[in-house]
């Protein structure tokens, strides 16, 4: 029988017989490599905790002596971190609940009506939009939402819902394909609608791929840059990336408050990521596979 | 399975749940407006020196009367404004070409019929016609004009008994005695690309032609413009701009590493004899030396003495976007904003010039010299404010006075007019 | 969850129901009721913008006010524009260079991560990390390495390069942009390559071992062959996002020094502020049909993958 390398590696833990070497030299290398990651970090959560005066001298390998919350406080002023904080998680929520939704709804249509014409197209329509990149439709996006009242936090939502369509769509179908149809069939003898059919049955069973949509949603929402600074039109409605633009121009040398906002505005995604590690990685290698 | 009702209530809980968590979420991001019952108008004004003094009109305004309330609105780049159909209802801005392109595509109110348009002073058309306005309007009201020119620093004049120069060949004996004595004759900023193109090249430039009527001979050629028609850069801003290099290597010798702010600092030091800035810089130069002996005076480019002229842009003007939805209601604030008595307060506060006819002249010692020149109407508007921002015009000066050829940057200059013309 | 109801014969998934025809139109209004709204957002939120683009760039607008149609005469200034043409080499050459560098680290690190090494889950983890912070913020963060510790360490070890800051160096800030840009994407295509490797039947290794390959010539000859296909997914993935930089040039040199750095997105989104709007929309619709070639090339791609 042929193993994958990936059986191999799962047998070969189980087992817990040593009996293939450690290779160190990987190992090392690797941890060398590390470095590259985890020094920038580093730099980050020390130059946040200095104090005013040790900050401006800009070392950044020097450790905070003593340690300060001066940074901490006066960037969550600044930048008014509680109202930018709850605007990109409001966007994200949105983003990923409607990702999930649309997305998966409008797929399982597609799926079902695969035969006929109009639903074929309509993939390959969604589809195209894979091809066209945001700068292309900014400008015309700045005119649309502003006519429509949408050059807000909620215009960037549906437009992330939107421009995640393609990809997701194509996920989900995807994977529905690989879904088996006797449950289906059975769920309409008993006299379903489609209305139950997909809420009862499908919708909890696409649940792997909506993690994967969700997980994809997320990132893309949370740590976007672009859209909300060109969409949003009011500076005070701004979300979390866009209003560490603020330390740029003013307030320069004051490298403990300007990290301090860097952290702040890391530390969700990064403490989410090592909570939920195993279901993004798999999650996201899936659906990377799947693509 | 049972799919009776009982079954279907629980999607159809979760369903409306979703759906009022979404519409909660969408009804915080689309911000609810104000309960004022009162005409709410935007107020746009955003150089930044005088904001407070804004802010402090807008409050008595706003208490002065009862029907509308005013907002002060500091964001700049108001193109992607006009663009989401959202300006403001009153504008109060520096009158450049970024501005005019809203005039010119008509995005600005008729204000020809303001009373307060009869009161400009006889040069104000001048300034105004720099850029075309729309077919049949006037689009816009001055508030304020600064005047600008060579700064000098009067203590070194008198202490060495130097003249001011009128001809061209005097200020090159001027600065060759000054560098005889070993004093800086011109302290320039040549990091800063903003300084030399607003400085060096306008009042070079602007000294040795007439600038209405080169743009407004660009303006008529329109797309037909090539490098090879009657007008061009090439033609016309050889020469004045051949002499910005030989004026330029009188600077400091750091100056290619020296900013906006080490210039001023300099300057109020009594580094050098002579600062090529605006009156913008004056408070900045008090900051650090309030006692400084600073005098103006117009850069002869001709030897000509009757060819001397300062340098004015309309810093303030107003405005109301076609667009507007209370367009009377910005009108009341205009009329507020130009009583006499603020407006000469505020031109006073700000180092401007008024642009009424019965404005009184500037008391600002500093500013005094210029004033007959004001009130003979000799100004120019300077060629730095005529170009449009897509052409890195401020570069190009940037690079004439660090080694750059002028025949090459002209020539560039040309092509890339050429380019915009055909597109426009 | 039970079935009560009996077995029924399997039938293809694929295939539409057979279905009542009293229940049809129910059925219909439900598919319709999924789809449409959907197609409808999706119109007004993607396709009208792009229609409104590729129109508006056969006119001279600003974005509001008149304009006039002039027909090609903005496409024929692109092709001759030299901000336009440094935006594209600059973005085309930083693309190439950026995806080539991440992807083989990507691939060496998928490689180690799936060797017989310690700490497996800690490495993984931390190398997985950088996919998951905004770009200009850590873009930021890099500035003021870049800016202030690089030229310490300049000092210190007497490299003449580092000594001034290489964001402010015309010919070598496009490298700092490389740099940053890589070490946000290799995470991503760190994954797929796992992935892939993980699915590698073992023996092949066994085998090729047994005939006395070297580690290295296990890699070469058994790992690459398979991992091709992967292997030119990324790649074109990669180059079609990188040709879209904005987030990490913005924060690192905002298309400086001078106008060296400016990808073809940051150069769109001058559109407005200089009244080049219709301009920029042509630009935008060459853009887009660069975007639609590599596309195309993707797609040949996984379907060729999908035909092995």
């Amino acid at each position: 029988m042929s193993l994958t390398l990936q059986q191999r590696l799962n047998k070969r833990s189980r087992s817990r017989v040593g009996r293939e070497r450690t290779n160190w030299w990987a190992t090392g290398l690797l941890g060398i490599c590390a470095l590259a990651v985890l020094v920038p970090l580093f730099v980050t959560v020390s130059m946040a905790f200095k104090s005013a005066k040790q900050a401006v001298d800009g070392k950044a390998f020097s450790l905070p002596k003593p340690l300060s919350l001066e940074g901490f406080t006066e960037a969550w002023e600044l930048v008014n971190f509680p109202r930018a904080f709850t605007i990109s998680l409001l966007i994200t929520l949105v983003a990923v609940v409607g990702a999930v939704l649309v997305a998966s709804m409008a797929s399982y249509a597609i799926h079902r009506n695969w035969g006929k014409r109009f639903y074929r197209f309509s993939f390959y329509y969604l589809l195209g939009a894979m091809f066209l990149p945001f700068p292309v439709l900014a400008l015309s996006q700045v005119k649309l939402t502003g006519l429509f009242g949408l050059d807000n936090p909620a215009g960037v939502a549906i437009l992330h819902v939107m421009f995640g369509l393609s990809f997701n769509v194509l996920l989900f179908t995807s994977f529905l394909r690989g879904l088996p149809g006797e449950l289906e069939e059975s769920a309409r003898i008993d006299g379903a609608s489609n209305w139950t059919t997909y809420w009862r049955i499908i919708f909890p069973l696409l649940a792997p791929m909506s993690a994967t949509v969700a997980i994809f949603a997320f990132l893309g929402s949370w740590n976007d840059f672009m859209m909300p600074s060109l969409i949003i039109a009011e500076q005070a409605d701004q979300t979390l990336p866009v209003v560490q633009q603020l330390f740029q121009t003013q307030f320069s040398n004051n490298y403990h408050v300007s990290f301090a906002s860097y952290l702040m505005a890391m530390a969700p995604s990064v403490v989410a990521y090592l909570f939920t590690q195993r279901w993004v990685m798999s999650g996201l290698t899936q659906g990377a596979v799947k693509s | 399975m049972n799919f009776g009702s009982e079954a279907l209530s629980r999607p159809l809980k979760r369903r409306s749940f979703i759906a009022s968590m979404l519409a909660t979420g969408t009804l915080t991001l689309t911000s609810c407006g104000t309960d004022d019952p009162r005409a709410s108008i935007r107020f746009n004004q955003s150089k930044p020196e005088v904001v407070p003094y804004f802010r402090d009109l807008l409050s008595q305004f706003n208490s002065s009367q009862r029907t509308v309330n005013a907002t002060h609105e500091v964001t700049a780049g108001l193109s992607a404004a006009f663009a989401r159909n959202d300006p403001p209802d009153l504008g109060c801005l520096n009158y450049n070409f970024e501005m005019a392109r809203f005039q010119e595509r008509g995005a600005l109110s008729d204000l020809s019929d303001l009373p307060q348009q009869k009161m400009n002073a006889p040069f104000i058309k001048q300034l105004l016609d720099l850029y075309p306005d729309y077919p049949g309007r006037t689009s816009v009201l001055p508030y304020s004009m600064m005047g600008a020119s060579v700064l000098y620093n009067k203590d070194i004049f008198e202490k060495h008994s130097l003249s001011i120069p009128t001809r061209y060949s005097e200020l090159l004996d001027l600065c060759g005695e000054l560098s005889d004595l070993g004093i800086t004759p011109i302290y320039s900023t040549f990091k800063d690309a903003w300084t030399v193109s607003q400085g060096l090249a306008d009042y070079c430039v602007g000294g040795a032609i007439e600038i209405n009527q080169h743009f407004a001979d660009l303006r008529e050629l329109g797309s037909d413009f090539t490098p090879d028609s009657a007008v061009t850069f090439s033609k016309a801003f050889t020469d004045p701009l051949l002499r910005m290099q030989e004026l330029a290597k009188f600077s400091n010798k750091d100056a290619a590493n020296r900013g906006y702010g080490d210039g001023n600092l300099a300057f109020a030091n009594g580094q050098a004899a002579m600062y090529l800035q605006g009156p913008w810089a004056l408070p900045e130069i008090a900051k650090t030396n309030p006692d400084a002996n600073i005098g103006t005076f117009p850069l002869p480019m001709t030897e000509d003495p009757e060819d001397l002229k300062i340098r004015v842009n309309l810093d303030l003007a107003l405005w109301i976007p076609e667009q507007s939805d209370h367009k009377a209601e910005a009108r009341e604030l205009l009329a507020f904003l130009c009583q006499p008595e603020l407006q000469d307060a505020y031109n006073e506060s700000a180092l401007g010039f008024g642009v009424r006819s019965d404005s009184p002249p500037t008391t600002d010692p500093r500013l005094k010299q210029m004033q007959p020149y004001i009130d003979n109407g000799r100004i120019y508007q300077g060629v730095s404010t005529a170009i449009p921002r897509t052409i890195p015009f401020e570069n190009y000066m940037q690079g004439l006075v660090t080694g750059g050829s002028v025949e090459q940057t002209l020539a560039t200059l040309d092509a890339d007019w050429a380019r915009l013309a055909q597109r426009s | 969850m039970t079935l009560t109801s009996p077995a029924k014969p399997r039938s293809d998934s694929k295939r539409p129901l057979p279905t009542p025809p009293a229940k049809r139109r129910r059925f219909e209004a439900t598919y319709l009721g999924f789809l449409v709204p959907a197609l409808i957002c999706f119109t007004i939120a993607i396709t009208v913008p792009a229609a409104m683009g590729i129109f508006f760039s056969f006119t001279d607008s600003v974005g509001f006010g008149d304009y006039n149609l002039i027909g090609l005469a903005n496409y024929a200034a692109l092709f001759t524009d030299p901000a336009i043409i440094g935006a594209y080499s600059f973005t085309i050459g930083f693309a190439l260079v950026t995806v080539l560098l991440t992807n083989a680290l990507a691939f060496l690190l998928a490689v180690g991560l799936t060797a017989q090494i310690r700490a497996r889950v800690a490495l993984r983890t931390i190398f997985v990390m950088p996919m998951v912070i905004s770009g200009i913020v850590i873009a930021y963060v890099f500035n003021f390495l870049f800016s202030n510790t690089l030229p310490t360490v300049g000092e210190y070890f007497g490299i003449e390069f580092l000594k001034s800051s290489l964001l402010s160096n015309p010919d070598l800030a496009w490298l700092s942009i490389v740099i940053v840009s890589a070490w946000q994407a290799i995470p991503s295509a760190m994954l797929i390559y796992i992935a892939g490797l993980m699915a590698i039947p073992y023996d092949l290794y066994e085998a090729s071992s047994l005939d006395g390959a070297s580690a290295l010539g296990q890699l070469v000859h058994v790992t690459l062959p398979l991992m091709i296909g992967y292997i030119g997914i990324n790649i074109i993935i990669g180059f079609k996002n990188f040709l879209g930089a904005y987030d990490v040039i913005v924060g690192l040199t905002n298309g400086g020094p001078g106008v060296k750095t400016r990808s073809i997105a940051m150069t769109i989104f001058t559109g407005f502020e200089r009244g080049d709007y219709a301009y920029q929309m042509a630009n935008a619709t060459v853009f887009f049909i660069i975007s639609l070639i590599i596309a195309l090339l993707q797609l040949r791609l996984t379907n060729r993958g999908q035909v092995k």
